[in-house]
């Protein structure tokens, strides 16, 4: 009975039986959520047999609220089939915060995150990504080409430079994680200050399909968290500010030796400086180049301390395989 | 007029033949009304059946200290019904929770109850649980607690009890009240007393007059019986504090009921009095609430989301399966969501005649009912 396990996914009418948590970000999304939800519910409703919807709600200025309960009085069925939770965040907090709470809240055997609910892909892809992760992955992004702003291009392309792992990261709409991903992600760390580079570095096998975005206009507000998530994200994530110390250090190391020999080559020779400029060049170029050195060994020690708070496995496994006879 | 007695109780759950037994003792004539055909068909069968010590509460140090005082005088008053032998674990969710590990802690010795840390991981997958606890708490067994009832009224020539009762009204006559059944049958008491908890508001609103209703919400609730594996058999697990669940052994029955704070209400009325939209085409209406666990329009259970929320905290050994959904109507005090106690209210809003209702908040709080009798 080799099948047993496909026969027990597959339902009878084509549903499968799996339950689906589908979380999604919300803040001042009055307009877009009822095609949000026009086109995302069909979708569950075709292809599970128990899904619930968690919306979180970042602190919305606007109707968001009212327009989410308004949507759901007039669409809910009867009681569970389509279970709707809304989690209010106390103040404006982000998406990388919302989106962990709404995560963290989700019970589901897999996991929709859509971070943003403006829909620019076709619906067929919500299920596509479902599909791609039984196919042996435990995070599946559906990653955004083009329409970009260009400093998240630069962001990201910076970003995959530095950072520790090889798994690269870009521009995601939405994403599905397994709920062996969502236990791997709660055991990693307490602190998920970016899941975009947790999960693609969380030692299991993850995918991203890409299509292509229209360009569209960026939320009210969303610039000066994005900007502080970016530098963050460069601190935890990668060692771009390390090399960029060590490259420093090394720089003024060529200086002082450039100094050195600028010197040696002034006491041989006939014309003479003014006096002192000589011994100054050298002291300023030596005090430097110990400066930076220090710099980059204190910013080593940080980034190590950063591993042991932030990192509490030291090691992942991705899986364990038996082999036999 | 019809048969005179002492004392007329509407509702044959615990707190009806609790104060039914109390007054025959004292060998007053009492009439137990009960709409259902059987007594212990509602809320007194159907709800966790959880002997609360407190721990329930961490909310509200008040009802927790009342719980502890009652814990002791019920286990040693109904002791054949109750089934002590298994570890109670209280835990503490890691997210979502309003209570964290050490609030739990000192909350459960400014209680003085026990509160004894376990590892958490025993029981709970890996950083879902911050603090475990063994703790003392019971659960009785409805059905035998019934069949004591039964049996000790049945033995008693002064008290009377009606089955199938259908209340038509309960006017007021001098120094007495009339209730009217709908089979045509009457009778008479100087002192009512409405225990029929979520019928509480219809009952106090067919008396003459009509007395102010209790400020509740209702919610439609569902409870699952499922069959323990070996390893959850002597085992209780309660998450908390915000919405998780329990899953504990149900009374004696070798079941164990299956309850989350999200998913086991099913629908809410903010109504005054019962107001659903099953009730249409069913004998069910605002104004006489049927039985929700026998009702053919009963909803479709929860059990895949309760389901999945327990696997997602527990340990994947402590394994269970589904037997069955019971559901009941349960009446909330508004007043008491932000804290989260369950006080139990009693009323009176009459004297000379005496018209006393119960709104029950637990089960071991029965003896609050004493001093009204």
């Amino acid at each position: 009975m080799g099948n047993d396990g496909i026969q027990k996914i597959l339902k009878r009418d084509g549903r499968e039986s799996k339950f689906v948590s589908v979380v999604v970000y919300i803040r001042n999304d009055e307009e877009s959520i009822r095609p949000f939800f026009d086109m995302v519910l069909p979708v569950m409703e075709e292809n599970f047999e128990t899904y619930e919807v968690i919306c979180v709600n970042d602190c919305s200025a606007d109707g968001s609220v009212e327009g989410l309960k308004d949507y759901f009085a007039e669409t809910k069925g009867d009681g569970c089939r389509n279970m709707i939770q809304i989690i209010h965040m106390s103040g404006f907090q982000g998406v990388e915060a919302s989106m962990n709470a709404g995560r963290d809240m989700a019970i589901g055997d897999f996991v929709y995150e859509f971070d943003d609910i403006r829909q620019d892909y076709p619906a067929g892809l919500v299920r596509q990504v479902y599909d791609r992760l039984l196919e042996g992955y435990d995070v599946v992004a559906a990653g955004r080409r083009g329409g970009g702003r260009l400093t998240s291009d630069l962001f990201y392309w910076l970003y995959n430079m530095t950072s520790h792992s090889g798994n690269r990261i870009g521009q995601e709409t939405f994403r599905i994680l397994s709920r062996r991903a969502v236990n791997r992600v709660m055991s990693v760390g307490k602190y998920i200050p970016y899941r975009k580079a947790i999960y693609m570095n969380c030692g299991l096998k993850t995918d991203t399909i890409h299509y292509k975005g229209a360009k569209r206009r960026d939320k009210k507000g969303s610039r000066r968290e994005r900007t502080r998530l970016a530098v963050d994200s460069f601190i935890y994530f990668t060692d771009g500010m390390e090399r960029l110390s060590l490259l420093l250090s090394c720089i003024f190391l060529l200086f002082t030796l450039g100094a050195a020999l600028y010197i040696g080559g002034s006491v041989f020779s006939a014309s003479k400086p003014v006096e002192g400029w000589l011994s100054t060049m050298g002291f300023l170029s030596l005090g430097f180049f110990g400066v930076f050195t220090l710099l980059t060994i204190i910013l080593k020690y940080l980034s190590v301390m950063l591993n042991l708070i932030f990192k509490h496995q030291r090691y992942l496994v991705e899986s364990v395989e038996k082999i036999t006879g | 007029m019809g048969r005179v007695f002492d004392k007329i109780i509407i509702g044959a759950g615990l707190y009806g033949m609790y104060a039914a037994l109390y007054c025959a003792k004292k060998g007053q004539q009492v009439l137990l009304l009960e709409y259902d055909e059987a007594p212990f068909q509602r809320a007194t069968y159907i709800n966790q059946a959880r002997v609360h010590m407190g721990y329930h509460y961490p909310r509200s140090l008040s009802t927790a200290v009342k719980s502890a005082g009652y814990f002791r005088r019920f286990v040693e008053e109904f002791g054949f019904c109750i089934h002590s032998s298994f570890s109670q674990i209280y835990a503490t969710s890691s997210r979502f929770s309003w209570t964290d590990r050490k609030q739990f802690e000192s909350f459960c010795q400014a209680a003085g109850i026990r509160c004894e840390e376990v590892p958490a991981s025993a029981y709970f997958r890996e950083g879902m649980c911050d603090g475990a606890f063994l703790t003392e708490e019971y659960t009785y067994d409805a059905v035998l607690l019934r069949d004591f009832y039964v049996k000790e009224l049945a033995a008693r020539k002064n008290v009377q009890a009606v089955y199938g009762a259908r209340i038509e009204r309960i006017c007021r006559e001098g120094e007495a009240y009339r209730v009217d059944l709908g089979s045509g049958q009457s009778f008479a008491a100087g002192y009512i007393l409405n225990a029929s908890y979520a019928s509480a508001n219809q009952i106090l609103q067919l008396a003459e007059g009509g007395f102010a209703p209790f400020d509740i919400k209702y919610e439609l609730c569902e409870i699952i019986l499922c069959r323990p594996s070996k390893r959850l058999e002597p085992v209780g697990i309660t998450v908390m504090d915000g919405p998780f669940f329990s899953i504990m052994p149900f009374g004696r029955s070798g079941y164990h009921s299956l309850t989350s704070v999200t998913f086991t209400p099913h629908v809410t009325s903010y109504k005054k009095l019962p107001g659903f939209l099953c009730q249409r085409g069913v004998e069910c209406s605002p104004d006489q609430l049927a039985n929700c666990n026998t009702c053919p329009a009963r909803p479709e259970s929860a059990w895949q989301y309760m389901d999945h929320l327990a696997r997602k905290y527990m340990r994947e050994e402590y394994e269970y399966e589904y037997v069955s959904s019971l559901f009941s109507m349960k009446p909330i005090l508004k007043s008491s969501e932000v804290d989260d106690s369950r006080p139990t209210r009693i009323r009176v809003d009459s004297e000379y005649p005496h018209f006393v209702s119960v709104l029950s908040g637990k089960i071991n709080t029965v003896y609050d009912l004493e001093e009204f009798l």
